[in-house]
């Protein structure tokens, strides 16, 4: 069990471990881990740039059980292919499917875990050159060999038909 | 989603993560991080409070322009609560035999839910 100070970051690698463990697990999940990182520079200022955006939120489906806001963890709301879905309309997007933090916050609010609306108010503004006219939908829960293999260069493969010269990624 | 990060910086696409779950995304190394020390579930900011999360999101534009060299992470200068109890909850061991295993029994059914889903999707 990790003995952290409380104002230190949760380990989550560490508790995850001890929490699977705990619950009978001998196989708890192998986060993913690498010393080089690769590093692309922005090749012209953001404000001439085109931005693309990539959510791990789920599309709302009526027909699948409770997803919230507020909803206890829900595997059915899963999804195992990358999608996309137009920048120009508010999506209905949930995060019922993730494991987040239930008892201190609450999924009440698309903007605080998907930012297209400030995205689009920085375009406004011209701090941002354009969006790119769709963003697009990372599956989770999946081994690191399908990221890597499928989900990854399908979101490449989708960021370049978008034009995208950047992108934002949020992870719930 | 780090993972998908580092494809895309090997392609020539500059990426930057908005993210709460700091050792996760750091161990995966990714070239971009803009961290705020949240609960998991909130990545842009506190809901509610959109001020914040413009801030939050602001920083993370700033960041793709400014990064010079990978595995720069930026914090964000928001506290969740000046009590960082709830540190304490997520994944929580301090639960009674009883509930782990109530959990269990959840977590299993879950799962099984994920594993015929991915099969009928893939």
């Amino acid at each position: 069990m990790d003995t952290s100070p409380s104002r230190e970051p949760i380990p989550y690698v560490e508790r995850s471990r001890s929490y699977y463990l705990a619950q009978g697990y001998d196989n708890p999940y192998n986060w993913a881990q690498h010393d080089e990182v690769p590093f692309t520079r922005l090749s012209k200022p953001l404000s001439q740039a085109r931005l693309g955006l990539v959510t791990t939120a789920s599309i709302y489906r009526p027909d699948l059980a409770d997803q919230g806001p507020g909803a206890p963890y829900n595997a059915e709301a899963k999804f195992y292919r990358v999608y996309s879905l137009p920048s120009s309309e508010r999506p209905d997007l949930r995060i019922s499917h993730v494991g987040y933090d239930r008892v201190h916050t609450h999924a009440d609010d698309l903007d605080a875990y998907f930012p297209l609306a400030h995205l689009q108010q920085f375009q406004r503004e011209g701090r941002i050159g354009s969006l790119t006219p769709r963003f697009h939908g990372a599956p989770t829960n999946r081994s690191q060999r399908t990221t890597v293999e499928q989900d990854a260069p399908e979101i490449l493969a989708r960021l370049r038909e978008d034009g995208a010269e950047a992108a934002v990624l949020v992870p719930i | 989603m780090s993972l998908v990060s580092r494809h895309l910086e090997e392609n020539g696409i500059p990426t930057v993560i908005i993210g709460a779950a700091r050792d996760i995304v750091e161990r995966c190394g990714v070239a971009r991080f803009v961290w705020s020390d949240f609960p998991l579930g909130n990545p842009c900011g506190r809901p509610g409070d959109k001020a914040m999360q413009r801030s939050i999101v602001g920083m993370a534009l700033d960041l793709l322009e400014s990064a010079t060299a990978p595995r720069t992470t930026v914090q964000t200068p928001y506290e969740w609560s000046p009590d960082h109890s709830w540190k304490k909850d997520f994944w929580s061991l301090e639960l009674s035999g009883e509930q782990l295993a109530r959990q269990k029994v959840e977590f299993d059914r879950q799962k099984e839910i994920a594993r015929q889903k991915r099969e009928s999707e893939c």
